[in-house]
Order: C-alpha cells, then structure tokens, then sequence
C-alpha cells in the first residue's frame, strides 16, 4: 500500500513541477543516460552514433514505448527497468520537447479517445462511433464525444433509451435553409448582423456555410431525419453505441 | 431584317460551326499545352503540372540585369515558406504553413486581404503547399483537416468541410487542393501513423461531397487481397501532394504514399509471390475519373515498400512521340530515386530511369520495369542504402519545357541505415515500424543536383551539382531558364539548355517553396518564396556543410526587369 502510494505520489509529483523544471530534469538524466559514449548527441542533435533526436517529428507515444522498452537488435536499451519513473517521465518530456511537443498531463495522444474501463459492450461501441472504415457514414462526423469527433450537433446531453428510439431522435434544430432558390436541411450556428453561420446537412459531412443574412431564409420546420444519418449502422451496432454513450456521458 | 438573321445564323450552323469543330478536332489531337501565360493558374502552373512558362521577356540573354521589384512580409515564419503562389487577372493568392492566406496586387505586392485561419495550439503539422483558385473562390486545406473555400475578392469564409478528424487521424492537408472542372479535391498526410490514405472531392461551390476514393481498397473491393488481415485499415498509402489533371481523358492523376508500418512489411505482407502488385495501392500513381472517383488504372512504382519511398509527388502530362507515334505520358518522379514514364491514357509502363547516382536499394530494373534485388530490412537485420527516407528528391517540384524537352529535377544524395522493427499500429498515431539514422555520403562533397534528362530514354543532357540540399521547385521559362533557390538563401537562374548558372540573388533565408512567373500589364515577375523549414529540413539539420546558416523567414520576393532592358 505505501509502495502503491509511493508511485502515485512521484507521478503526480512530476506533473505538479512545472514544465520548465520537468524538462530541465529530462535534460539531465538525458545528458546523464542518454549522450553518452557511442550514443546520442547532447541536445538530441546529430553526430552521436546514435540517431539525432532532436525535430525528428516523434510522437510522444513513440518515444514513450522506444524509452521505455528499448529497441531489440540494437544499442538502445530498454529504460523502463532502469530509470525511475520520474527520470522516464521527465526524460520523454524533454526529447519530446526536442520534437516540438509542449509537455502536459494528457498525454497527447491520438485516435480513439480513451474513455473509462468500458464493457465489451461499450468497447465495441465505441470503435463503431468512430469507425473511420465506414467514412462519412460513422457518429463522429458530426458528433464529439470526450474531445474526438466533428462538432456539427451540439453535445449529446441524453442518451436515447435503444435503437430504435435513436433512429426516431426528435431533431428541433434541424431547420430549413433557403439559398438561390434551393431548400436544404440546415443547423444554424449564429444569426449576426453581417453573416448567417449554419450546416448544411443535406449530405455528409456538413458543410459550414457563412452566407449574408439576406441571401438566407430560415424555417422552422424540415423533413430531415436523425435515421437516414445513421443507416450505415445496425440496430446492434446502434444499441452497442448507446452503451458506449452511456458510458462516456455524464447526465 | 429578322430573315437576314436567320439566314446569317443557318450560315454559322451549317458552314463555319463543321470547320470551327474540325479546327477544334486537329487542336485537341496536337500536343498538350501545359504552359502558363500572364496568370499561374494552378500548383503546378497548369493541371499538368510543368512548372513551365511560356513568357520570354525575361530571357538567358537579360536575366543578368533581373532586379527585385517589391517584397512581401507574412509574418508567419512558423515552418519557412513552403508555399506556390497563384496568380489569376493580376492578383497573387499566397499562403503560409500555417495556412494563413493573404491576396496581394501581383505588379505592386499591396496587400489587399488576409485570411487568418485560427493558429494550432502547440504543435502541429502545419506544413501548408499553396492554395487553389477558381471561379469566384480560393480554396485552402488547413492543418487540422478543413477544406475552406474563401471569398476571392474579400477572403471572406464562404464554406468550410471536415474533410477528417485530425484528433483522430493525425492528418493533415497540407497540399494544395486540385480543381477539376466543378470539384476541388484534396489529399491528406498521415501514411507514416496509423492511417488508410483517402482523395476526396467536393463541390465547387457548395461545398458538398462530390467522392471519396480511399487508396486502400476495403474488404469487399479488389485489391484489398493484397494485404494481410487487417492491416489495410491503417495502411497509409496517404497521397499527401497535389495531383494533376487531363481534360480531354477527363482523369484525375495522383501519387500515394507508402505503405504503413513504414519499414516492416511482416504484418501487411499477405505472402505469396512478394513483390508484384503488393499492398496495393500505395507508392502508386492513380487514375481517377474525374465525375466519380472511380479507378481507370494504376501503376505501382515500389510493390510491397519497405524503405518508405513514397509515390506522393506530381505528375507531369507530356504528349511526345514515341516510335513515331504521338503519346499521351505521364512522366513521375518516386523518392526511390527512380523516375518513370507511363502512358497516361492506360497507365502502361514505357520507360525507368535512376535520377540519383547513389540507388543501392536495389540492383537495378527490367526492361519490363521489374526491380531486381532488392535490399529490405528486416528485424534485426539493419541495412544501409541509398536513398534515405527524405527522398532521392523530395517533394519540391520538377519543372518540363517544351523548348528542350528536358525533365528538370532536383535530386538529393543522402543515404540511411534503416532498422525495420514490429510495431502495433495505434490509429493516429506514428507507425513507422522501426527507426532510421540518415548518414551523408562519405566520398561525395556534393548532396544534391539539378538535372536535365530525356524523359524518353532517361539520359542525363546535363547536371549542376551543389554541396547542401535543393529543396526548392524548380521552374523552367520560355526564356530558356531554369529558376530555383538554395537553403544558403541564393534564388538563382540556370541555362535550361546547358546548366550553367546566369544570375543569382541573395533573399536573406532559405528556399524551401516554388517559384512562379507572370505578367501584368505585359510586364514579366519572377517570385519566389523565401523561409527556410519543413520536415525534410530539419531531418538534414546538422548533417550539412553550412546548416547551422541556413535562415527561416517568410516572404515572398519578386523580381522584374529594369525599365528599358531588353
């Protein structure tokens, strides 16, 4: 248990310094452990024997899993075993830092967000909401949900009770937009003096279209329905991404 | 009265209307024109993609006495300036990496817009090429993703589409957008993470989807045998330059990236034969038709890529003879070093032929275009070859004259150790499968050329070498010149027929963008961007002779002829 603690006390120790005192910790374990010998430059830079480091476009991921475990069939050991965890954190930081990358508490990474341990359930539901293989057809081209995804909709508040109440979603934003004589399924955005702001939904993804306030009619009413958005899924899929909503969604 | 009329019109119809059609008939028969004019109306000057003006006011004989005519400051240095200008009736549409957009008068540079497009919180891939103009708009990819049309006289926002989820994707658009007839079609970057690479085309002007070809065929389209299991759903293939465009085949020409992982096949490779039609269809060149995005036919340049040699860059349209006969060819350049020469209608192989002198990558290639021993790496099996992944050329563009016949490119010699290594993709996220440490030839002093070659027979008409790196487009003029800029901050004129350097001018910072030529009011500018930057510059910081003095900055400076030279 106080080991347990320990760990969590040196973590979150490192991310109360301040990031310029956590990458001048991660240059001097880098100048320590790092250049070297036959190894890396100081500062990263080339003409060590190993690879320069420094604006080489690294992900933090990359130099998290290549710090920490090394990289079989060559010189670079596997730091994870060697370094405290303050030493690891401080020294990705700071060849982080070397490629751009400002230090944070979230680690930036990319994809998927991340969300609480979900059910199979939810976890599938929540790769069928982003499922970048079913194109423009997938929630997030017009939804975000924990950061990731297309802001077109407003943030989802309640989940709807299954699928099939999904598909039948009441949508009183959905208005109808006249331009040049054409109608169209229309979420407005602003109404200011100079611009009228809204999406055109009359297929995905929506288009946002700033247009003079006189060139726009808006009604009230549309023929739009949330189910022809969401046709790419089945109502398992569909029920899958509502335990996944559940999940992700604080009422 | 109104007989006279009618008369007059049957006479258009039945007698000139035929000759008027014949005449039109034997001008599309005739060679391809990609020359510009007074404008430089596309990234790569026309939808061919020459980089070659017809304008000769400015000429081997005068350039000697070209002087700066005006300067223009972005103030955005983020990345250099990496940009094509565009020039349509007189006013130049110039953007940064970060894709601010500004529309300058072309003979004075006043500034008669801006468009600031909200800056990247902390680091991004904002590495903007140039912007694209038609009818009444001006179009923009953006860093986090968006495809924006502007306003062409107000650079006001008029749509704007999430073309991808960046967050998601680790794309970007950083190529300028081609247009094709009623479509604006955009690529992204992202085939080294965890990405299938896409083109997607839109609406014109309303900003509506028109396709969406992905490079990577899905489970049930052909091709997608050519991977294995799952591994076509983050394959890369990003085809993250611009492409080019033949009317009268109405097809859409484009360049994919890699396959991803970058440099370990063992998860995408599907076994079998092994290197024919392998991960298709990165590394390739595509042909798509331009109304609906399907697939007429493609070539793929590196089966199965394990060195990370993109087939992302332009594709030249040339109409030359070959065996007495007039071709439609499609002339590529991929970062293997190799450039080949295709027929452009059917996408048959005519001709390859090395741009590099260092290509220890593989033995060589069949007459058939077959490569023949390759050398890949493997885990545990590192391999030192030549070129490096920054390219045997990198993305800077080739330029064509008619005049010459000569390809122009600027090639680079930088070799690499590459350490292939399984990786787990992670979407979004780098996949580059291994690592690489890039490694400068040691008995060259020399890294980088500029060539002219026959794009028919591959042979090399004459070479000017140059001890850092060309990482600047060339541009070649009707004045037999051959225009370019050095990361010492030179912007110099070559003689297209010779090589021999003519003039050259010292802007204060580094080239890294493409230089454009035209005329206002019958009077000749050559501008070129200045700013050093890019990925490809800082991968060779450090391994150069001069890098610590090579400059960023972001201007565009632009040069005319003193009143009263010839």
């Amino acid at each position: 248990m106080i080991r347990v603690l320990l760990v969590v006390s040196i973590v979150a120790s490192a991310w109360a310094q301040s990031p310029a005192e956590l990458l001048a910790q991660g240059e001097k374990v880098f100048n320590q452990s790092c250049a070297t010998g036959y190894c890396h430059a100081l500062k990263g830079g080339s003409g060590g024997g190993a690879p320069r480091l420094a604006a080489r476009g690294f992900e933090e991921a990359y130099i998290n899993g290549v710090t920490t475990r090394g990289v079989p069939g060559t010189a670079m050991p596997a730091f994870g075993t060697t370094l405290s965890r303050l030493e690891l954190v401080s020294v990705i930081a700071y060849v982080g830092s070397l490629n751009g990358l400002t230090p944070s508490p979230i680690t930036g990474q990319r994809g998927m967000p991340a969300g609480p341990s979900l059910s199979v359930e939810a976890a599938h539901g929540r790769e069928l909401f982003y499922d970048a293989t079913r194109s423009y057809g997938r929630c997030a081209t017009c939804h975000e949900v924990s950061g990731v995804g297309i802001a077109v909709a407003s943030p989802i508040g309640k989940v709807p009770a299954d699928a099939a109440a999904l598909r039948s979603l009441a949508t009183p934003a959905v208005k109808t937009a006249v331009m040049n004589g054409e109608s169209m399924p229309a979420l407005v955005v602003s109404q200011g003096k100079s611009r009228t702001v809204l999406f055109d939904l009359t297929s995905a993804p929506a288009v946002q279209r700033s247009i003079e306030p006189g060139a726009v009619t808006i009604r009230d009413e549309s023929s739009w329905k949330h189910s022809s958005a969401i046709s790419a899924y089945s109502d398992t899929e569909l029920n899958a991404i509502l335990a996944f909503l559940r999940a992700a969604i604080k009422p | 009265m109104s007989f006279y009329y009618d008369e007059l019109i049957m006479t258009i119809a039945v007698r000139v209307l035929p000759f008027f059609l014949a005449i039109t008939a034997v001008a599309q028969s005739g060679p391809a024109d990609g020359a510009t004019r007074a404008d430089w109306p596309h990234y790569g000057g026309t939808q061919l993609s020459w980089r070659y003006s017809a304008l000769d006011q400015i000429n081997a004989n005068n350039v000697k006495q070209l002087a700066p005519a005006w300067i223009f400051q972005t103030g955005d240095y983020e990345q250099g300036l990496q940009s094509t200008p565009i020039v349509v009736d007189g006013v130049m549409y110039l953007s940064t990496s970060r894709g601010q957009v500004f529309a300058l008068d072309a003979a004075t540079g006043t500034l008669l817009w801006n468009y600031e497009y909200p800056l990247p919180k902390g680091r991004a891939n904002a590495q903007n090429h140039g912007v694209a103009v038609a009818g009444g708009n001006v179009f923009v990819g953006t860093y986090d993703d968006y495809l924006v049309a502007l306003d062409r006289k107000t650079g006001r926002e008029e749509w704007k589409v999430a073309v991808n989820d960046s967050k998601q994707c680790g794309c970007a658009i950083n190529g300028a957008p081609l247009i094709a007839k009623d479509k604006v079609i955009v690529g992204e970057t992202g085939g080294d993470g965890a990405l299938r690479g896409y083109l997607a085309a839109f609406d014109i002007k309303t900003g509506r989807l028109a396709w969406r070809f992905f490079t990577i065929p899905g489970p049930t389209e052909k091709g997608n045998e050519t991977w294995k299991g799952d591994s076509w759903k983050f394959g890369g293939g990003a085809p993250w330059m611009t492409g080019s465009y033949d009317s009268s085949l109405n097809l859409v020409y484009w360049g994919t990236g890699n396959a991803a992982s970058d440099l370990y096949a063992g998860d995408r490779d599907p076994g079998g034969k092994g290197e024919d039609g392998l991960n298709l269809y990165t590394a390739s060149v595509i042909a798509l038709d331009a109304d609906t995005g399907k697939l007429r036919w493609y070539y793929q340049e590196v089966p199965k890529d394990v060195w990370d040699y993109d087939a992302a860059y332009e594709s030249i349209l040339i109409d030359r003879e070959v065996g007495g006969k007039l071709r439609k060819l499609l002339v590529h350049v991929n970062k293997s070093g190799y450039a080949f020469t295709l027929d452009r209608a059917t996408g048959e192989y005519i001709k390859a032929f090395p741009i590099v002198e260092l290509h220890t990558w593989v033995k060589g290639i069949t007459e058939d275009g077959k490569w023949v021993g390759r050398v890949e790496p493997e885990p545990g099996h590192p391999v030192d070859v030549c070129p490096s992944p920054v390219g045997g050329k990198s993305w800077n563009g080739n330029a064509y004259s008619p005049r010459t016949g000569f390809v122009y490119t600027p090639s680079l010699e930088i070799c690499t150790k590459l350490i292939a290594n399984r990786q787990e993709p992670r979407e979004g996220n780098g996949f580059l499968g291994g690592n690489w440490i890039l490694d400068m030839p040691t008995d060259r002093t020399d890294y980088s050329h500029i060539d002219a070659y026959d794009p028919l027979t591959g042979k090399r008409a004459w070479t000017y070498p140059y001890k850092n790196v060309v990482l600047a487009s060339l541009l070649a003029t009707a004045g037999d010149l051959v225009f370019t800029g050095d990361p010492e901050g030179f912007f110099f004129a070559l003689d297209a027929k010779t090589g021999t350097k003519l003039w050259s001018f010292q802007t204060g910072a580094g080239h890294r963008g493409s230089a454009v030529t035209y005329s206002v009011n019958g009077k000749q500018y050559v501008a070129t961007p200045t700013g050093w930057g890019s990925i490809a510059a800082s991968m060779v910081r450090g391994l150069l002779h001069d890098s610590n003095r090579f400059r960023n900055g972001s201007a565009l400076v632009v040069f005319a002829l003193p009143e009263g030279a010839r």
